[in-house]
């Protein structure tokens, strides 16, 4: 298993299927770019290098009190909501112009280690969150450049390790004011324990439950759990409001808003977890680091982790066969380095299966992210990004639980509410049509206003809007917009009727977007 | 209640079967034929025949502090910071005890901002049934909800109760038999047949295909989209035969396409509600939304209502006062945007039609933890309330906590299987024959006799 799709086997259509997982899809310059590179080439360049932006997020900084580790408004915490629209917007920026993979990684672990902006409250509330995300951005963009980059922020309390490894993932998010304020973590002493981060930590972050990937594994108990909540006792965050008059915060060497161990506070007892008494050094089972070792360590964390990333970068439903020779490659080979594992993934047989190509339902953010890609829109305004992620379920900030978004797992999906469907239905005339009625504000349809046109000359060239060429030109949007699909008799009919129509109506520009518009909204686009 | 209709009237007067008889989409379609020969206990027509509400506390309520067992020992030691007392004002229950899993009585209180399930208590309109679970209760809440929503409890779920309640007794019933006001659909909902159907939307004022900016002449594109997914042309139905992950983003565009009209309609018809009391957060905003369908004739027979928040982890009560907190917003909420839908269905002349259940994925621990909270638990009560509901009546047994504190690690037992209340809704409430219950529910309990919640 997991063999490498010999050379002789690559087609456009694989190039296609890699440019829609590995990123957001390409313009069909990009395809065809991607397909001469040849497989192994291909997915190097797919996985290290740039595509057509650049890795470095630096074009993209935060905003300046993002980035201070005071409070940046005084005490006074205004506007929240201004703030909340500057960091969706911003998150939605970067999958738009990362790299595409660490992009598309970035999606994942927003996802994996999904925090809450209430719980977070509101003092900690923005220098948590952009904390966090630079955090999951850093492993998202793993050592693209080769280098280990020192750690930064909250993660300084983590020892060994480098951006871009799963495990060392879970260590960051544990100590993360975000996630100790979302999972209770600042609450959870060993004189009163709280086990909300030590369940969520086994089922989401690492061992998961049920026998979807593994039958052989053991699931973990209930005393694990109780083992984990001990273990994870006394981390707590040092209030940024506390640092007037004596500087205690300083003498203890402690920045304002850090997170730290409270070694008084923590249930320092040895433990069993997981069927482990001891370390594999002989030490006793301890603290929390110690439970995300071993649980590491365990077949069905290599096991659970490896079927949630080919689901989010493959299908549905792998066999336990596949996830057992994934979980070997994560673990075994690759130490839990995520872009290794990435790599092995993309070059696999298995990946460029029948099965495989066309068996995704977009989610919200590749839907976004790829529509923009296809027509070279620019990112919507604040307001819009803020009012579509409403109306489409996707709201980073506030996932619908803990577990994150619904999984993008075909039938059954669970991303295609009725009401969604409307709207991934109606949304691209925001971008043929200038629809902003679409939006529920007259705020958002306002800042709308001075939003950049479609550059349809490059889309859809004069020369072929003829209505004889009418073959032509739709040869041209399908490879922009659906490549690997074929559209039915019936629908080349309806959409020729109607570019005529259109065309002889209105003139062929509008034909042009009436064409889009319709193609985009078939249900064949919400599918890569 | 067993309504028995023609199938075929009942088809073609609904809203979406004006244009039915040949363009039917196919997934819709191919029910029609034997349609007759299960004419037994179809869903509702719209303005009449009986309309099933859940409502769904997420997080796991803890309902030790929802219904007070305000004189037990074991409930006063095991909290002491969060426990309700008579002093903060709970409303005891003084008609009835509730029968103890312990032998003897458990008395009981409503949490003091529950006051109009204290009311509905009283006027005989709201039952309720004491230790509902099911047997190695998972204290996750995403696969606990799971067994809720499929009914099938430790075993790897694939569909929802309520999905193959419609695809068992509603073949060839209308698009939108089943909502749910939300952004997300539930799993309760999925059915694997892929016929059920089910609606989820949050806000029906864009749940449409209007087009007011672009091309002038055109208001909607409703049939144009309906033209290219398939839905008007005689023989290539737009369902793929080959690809299932195609064919069921095509008939969700089908379903959308559909269900629009019909949910446009019915709110249209439904208009202005006549309570004027109610509140404006965000349950009571989808609750009006089914009010305001239930008023306009909807066709629909489910409802399906959420609140989340419930996960009280910590601050489930605030230091030194138990009566504010997350907990009591959240009750507060629920009782003051329940009690507006009451008050609305009874002046719409709608209570005796519905019925609401209200229902979490577990309960909470007996003990409180160490942040002024509670952890995952297992078993709940659940409230039944409507015009018909057999109500001012307690069903199951209260758990026994200083068993439970001994042997379940704090969390309560059940004694009554949530698949017992779901069947004597279906089975008491919607007609649906004892003969269909294999189906419906391939998973049943020991215990599975109806628990006679609704008055004959």
């Amino acid at each position: 298993m997991l063999d490498p799709l010999p050379q002789e086997s690559w087609s456009r259509r694989h190039a296609n299927h890699l440019l829609l997982r590995a990123g957001f899809g390409g313009t069909p310059e990009e395809q065809e770019a991607l397909f001469q590179l040849g497989v192994e080439q291909g997915v190097e360049a797919a996985v290290d290098f740039l595509l057509e932006t650049t890795e470095d997020w630096s074009g993209l900084p935060w905003p300046e009190w993002a980035l201070s580790e005071e409070d940046p408004n005084g005490f006074t915490f205004g506007n929240q909501g201004l703030r909340r629209r500057q960091f969706n917007h911003w998150y939605f920026k970067n999958l738009k112009e990362g790299q595409p993979l660490a992009s598309k990684l970035l999606k994942f672990f927003v996802d994996h280690f999904a925090i809450d902006s209430a719980p977070i409250g509101q003092y900690y509330r923005f220098i948590g969150l952009f904390r966090y995300m630079e955090m999951l951005r850093k492993h998202a963009a793993g050592n693209v450049a080769g280098t280990d980059q020192p750690f930064e922020g909250d993660e300084r309390l983590v020892g060994s390790g480098h951006y871009g490894n799963f495990r060392t993932m879970v260590k960051h998010v544990s100590w993360s004011i975000a996630m100790i304020r979302t999972l209770d973590l600042y609450v959870s002493t060993s004189r009163s324990i709280n086990e909300n981060f030590g369940r969520e930590l086994l089922e989401l972050f690492t061992l998961g439950i049920g026998n979807a990937y593994t039958n052989e594994d053991d699931e973990y108990t209930e005393e694990d759990v109780g083992a984990a909540a001990e273990a994870f006792t006394g981390r707590k965050i040092w209030n940024f409001r506390y640092d007037t008059g004596v500087n205690q915060a300083e003498s203890r060497g402690l920045h304002p808003a850090a997170t730290y161990q409270n070694v008084n506070l923590q249930d320092r007892s040895p433990k069993e977890f997981y069927g482990n008494t001891k370390m594999s050094d002989g030490s006793d089972i301890v603290d929390g680091d110690d439970i995300i070792e071993l649980a590491f360590q365990s077949n069905r964390c290599a096991k659970h982790l490896s079927w949630k990333m080919w689901r989010y970068f493959a299908s549905p439903e792998p066999s336990k066969e596949l996830v057992a020779a994934l979980a070997s490659r994560l673990r075994d080979t690759h130490d839990y380095e995520i872009r290794p594992f990435l790599k092995d993934l993309f070059l696999s047989e298995e990946f460029y299966d029948e099965t495989v190509i066309n068996s995704q339902i977009k989610d919200a953010g590749d839907f976004i992210t790829c529509l923009e890609t296809q027509l070279g829109a620019a990112l919507p305004t604040q307001d819009a990004m803020e009012d579509i992620m409403q109306q489409l379920g996707y709201e980073i900030l506030f996932p619908p639980s803990i577990a994150g978004w619904p999984e993008p797992d075909g039938e059954g999906n669970t991303w295609l509410a009725t009401g969604s469907m409307v709207f991934r239905m109606n949304m691209p005339s925001i971008w043929s049509h200038r629809n902003f009625d679409i939006f529920t504000t007259a705020r958002t349809r306002n800042s709308m206003a001075e939003y950049a046109d479609i550059d349809w000359e490059q889309i859809a060239p004069s020369n072929l809007r003829a209505i004889e060429s009418f073959p032509l030109l739709l040869d041209t949007l399908t490879a922009r917009f659906l490549p690997n699909r074929s559209l039915r008799k019936s629908q080349v009919r309806s959409l020729l009727d109607r570019y005529t129509t259109v065309t002889e109506q209105l003139g062929s520009i509008e034909g042009v977007k009436e064409l889009v518009r319709l193609l985009l909204a078939l249900p064949e686009y919400q599918i890569q | 209640m067993n309504l028995k209709l023609n199938r075929r009237d009942f088809v073609a007067k609904s809203v979406w079967g004006a244009t039915a008889s040949l363009s039917l989409p196919g997934f819709l379609q191919q029910t029609l034929f034997n349609l007759d020969a299960r004419a037994q206990s179809l869903p509702s027509p719209g303005g009449e025949g009986p309309i099933f509400l859940l409502m769904e506390m997420a997080g796991g309520n803890d309902t030790l502090n929802t219904l007070v067992p305000h004189s037990n020992s074991t409930y006063n030691e095991e909290r002491p910071d969060i426990r309700l007392t008579e002093a903060n004002g709970i409303l005891k229950i003084t008609d009835k005890d509730s029968p103890s899993a312990a032998g003897g009585i458990e008395p009981l209180a409503f949490h003091p901002n529950l006051s109009s399930f204290n009311n509905l208590w009283k006027d005989g309109d709201l039952g309720i049934i004491n230790g509902v679970g099911y047997p190695n209760a998972n204290l996750s809440h995403f696969t606990s909800f799971d067994y809720w929503h499929s009914a099938e409890p430790n075993s790897i779920v694939k569909d929802g109760w309520i999905g193959r309640y419609l695809d068992n007794q509603c073949d060839g019933c209308g698009a939108t038999t089943g909502i749910f006001i939300n952004r997300r659909p539930t799993f309760a909902f999925k059915s694997s047949k892929g016929v059920s159907p089910t609606v989820t939307f949050s806000n029906p004022q864009y749940f449409n295909w209007s087009d007011r900016a672009s091309l002038g002449r055109e208001k909607s594109l409703e049939r144009f989209y309906r033209n290219l997914i398939g839905l008007d042309h005689q023989v290539d139905d737009g369902i793929s035969q080959e690809d299932d992950t195609l064919a069921y983003v095509q008939r969700a565009a089908h379903s959308a396409m559909i269900s629009t009209e019909s949910v446009q309609t019915a709110m249209a018809e439904g208009g202005e509600l006549l309570y004027g009391g109610w509140p404006s957060d965000g349950l009571a905003n989808s609750l009006k939304v089914i009010a305001q369908l239930i008023k306009g004739r909807s066709e629909t027979s489910i409802y399906y209502a959420r609140q989340g928040g419930y996960d009280t982890h910590n601050n489930q009560v605030a230091a030194g006062d138990p009566l504010t907190g997350r907990h009591a917003t959240l009750l507060n909420t629920l009782d003051n945007s329940l009690d507006a839908f009451v008050q609305e269905m009874k002046a719409q002349g709608n209570w005796d039609r519905v019925v609401i259940l209200t229902f979490s994925e577990f309960g909470r621990k007996v003990i409180q933890n160490g942040s002024l909270g509670t952890d995952h638990g297992a078993a709940e009560s659940l409230f039944v309330m409507g015009g018909k509901v057999a109500g001012n009546q307690f069903y199951g047994l209260y758990p026994d906590l200083a068993e439970d504190k001994r042997v379940k690690r704090h969390s309560m037992d059940f004694n009554v299987d949530f698949r017992t209340v779901y069947r004597s809704i279906l089975e008491e409430w919607m007609g649906v024959p004892a003969s269909a219950m294999p189906e419906i529910f391939p998973a049943q309990p020991v215990n599975f006799d109806p628990l006679n919640i609704i008055t004959a």
